[in-house]
């Protein structure tokens, strides 16, 4: 475990120094990329906008992806149950997954107006997708023998449902979290931007990348949404650890 | 009076015949085995005697009852082939889940899982996970599991199938002293003759598809049985009995030896 954590430190810290170095050698242009000292610098200067710009990023982020799973767990329970529902539904969602969302958010953004509604929306909007297959994958794969079992004293749907559909998606469940978590804060992010309201870390962003002089603070925001996003991950990492205690991801590996 | 009552039970899928009329008694009390090659319809037949697949025709009681409506009464108990355990619940948990799911039907006389626990030596693994078990400590509790019900009806299909032979030959010796006493009726299906006739009161032989019972051969060893049984001149006898039948009703592959 602690040699993981010192792989990790060291795999980061090596990446930074190359791209310190990368631009400080190469003179690159300022909106182009600015060096990670920079843009620590300024992200410390301005800790207290950054750390209250990040709350309301973390709760767009962590709604949106609240939803997303409340409405994937109905909807695949739904799916997993029928086939036909599936073949029905899959095409609309693979469609909302591929279709660039971006394309669309101003739209919604007249729709639901400024501030958090559409930036919660549209996170819970592109995260549904993924958990919805997940869902489903995942309690389909819910051993045969144990719901024979379960049949043969009668258990009603809902008991296999909660007791071993329910169970066998969550492994399916936190991948697909891997995988939402930086895609509700990279939509979060873009939202906020959007939005016409100046809370959330992409407000900071969108506003810096409008004035030549917001190369620091728009590079800033970056690491921030970086610094929120590795959290996140490790938040879920210890989650998984309880939760999937049982699981065969969570044994120890041979070392 | 636990019973089960077949008659004329036939089962087929589409124009495939899985069973051909059968008539059958199985005394209240008895361990009975079905015997039978790969295929046969074996497992078939149990699940419709169990309530899970309904009959094509013909009629079908367990307990004084049809099949479905003792199964809403959780008056049988299964062992599948697979123990079928949960991953995520310890085996004490595991152990109980067959009263944790439709509670209301739940017997007044439900038994201590934990004394089950204990008698099948477990006692020390109560709070492990499956994969910390072996195949044969998993299928223990899928027994244990399935006694907690106090069914009177225990229907075994294949449960030891999975395992190696050593372990088989301890399942056995564990087997007969859980239900020796306990007056459960026992319906176990198996491909293995030594397990058959080490275990049971009566041996049905199946022939292949559609099932039909070619011999009813009773075990007249005496219980309670140890492993030692095993050894008994009669045993072998017996074996070499059941081997015959089943050879002869498998038209066409019949060897004698």
């Amino acid at each position: 475990m602690t040699k993981r954590v010192v792989a990790t430190v060291v795999g980061i810290t090596l990446f930074l120094a190359a791209w310190e170095l990368f631009v400080r050698a190469f003179h690159v242009r300022k909106f182009v990329l600015r060096a990670p000292s920079t843009a620590l610098a300024h992200l410390w200067k301005f800790r207290g906008d950054f750390a209250s710009a990040a709350l309301v990023t973390i709760q767009h982020a962590a709604f949106g992806l609240a939803c997303a799973l409340v409405v994937s767990l109905v909807l695949g329970a739904a799916l997993s149950a029928s086939r036909f529902a599936e073949w029905a539904v899959q095409p609309v969602l693979t469609l909302v997954q591929v279709v660039p969302w971006v394309a669309y958010v101003s739209s919604v953004v007249l729709w639901l107006g400024a501030g958090d509604r559409p930036a919660i929306f549209m996170v819970a909007l592109a995260c549904t997708p993924a958990y919805v297959f997940a869902t489903v994958d995942g309690m389909r794969s819910a051993d045969p023998a144990t719901i024979e079992l379960l049949a043969s004293v009668d258990a009603s749907r809902w008991e296999v449902l909660w007791r071993v559909r329910l169970p066998s998606a969550a492994p399916a469940l936190f991948t697909a979290s891997r995988f939402n978590m930086g895609f509700a804060l990279a939509v979060a992010y873009f939202v906020e931007g959007a939005n016409f309201s100046d809370e959330g870390i992409g407000s900071i962003g969108r506003r810096a990348a409008s004035q030549s002089s917001g190369a620091d603070a728009l590079w800033a925001s970056v690491f921030a949404m970086a610094i929120l996003g590795f959290m996140g991950l490790i938040a879920l990492s210890l989650l998984e650890r309880v939760v999937l205690r049982w699981h065969v991801s969570q044994r120890p590996t041979a070392n | 009076m636990s019973r089960i009552v077949l008659r004329d039970l036939t089962k087929s899928f589409g124009a495939l015949s899985v069973v051909d009329p059968l008539s059958l008694d199985i005394e209240s009390g008895s361990f009975v085995s079905i015997i039978g090659p790969s295929g046969c319809g074996k497992t078939t037949l149990v699940r419709v005697i169990a309530g899970l697949e309904p009959a094509s025709s013909g009629e079908v009681s367990v307990d004084g009852a049809p099949p479905r409506e003792a199964r809403m009464r959780k008056r049988v108990a299964m062992v599948p082939q697979q123990p079928g355990l949960l991953p995520w619940r310890t085996v004490r948990s595991n152990a109980h889940l067959l009263l944790d799911v439709n509670r209301r039907a739940n017997p007044n006389d439900a038994a201590d899982a934990m004394a089950l626990l204990h008698e099948v030596g477990l006692s020390d693994f109560l709070q492990a996970y499956p994969h910390e078990l072996s195949g044969g400590m998993q299928q223990r509790v899928a027994l244990v599991r399935a006694l907690t019900l106090h069914a009177p009806l225990l229907v075994m299909d294949e449960p030891f199938a999975a395992l190696d032979e050593i372990t088989r030959t301890e399942m056995r010796g564990m087997l007969n002293r859980l239900v020796e006493g306990r007056g459960v009726t026992v319906l176990f299906v198996t491909h293995s003759i030594t397990e058959a006739v080490a275990l049971s009161d009566r041996v049905l032989v199946s022939s292949p598809r559609p099932t039909n019972v070619v011999a009813d051969i009773a075990i007249d060893l005496p219980r309670p049985r140890s492993v030692e049984v095993e050894d008994d001149p009669r045993f072998v006898e017996l074996c070499a009995h059941v081997r015959h039948a089943l050879h002869g009703g498998m038209r066409g592959t019949s060897e004698t030896r």
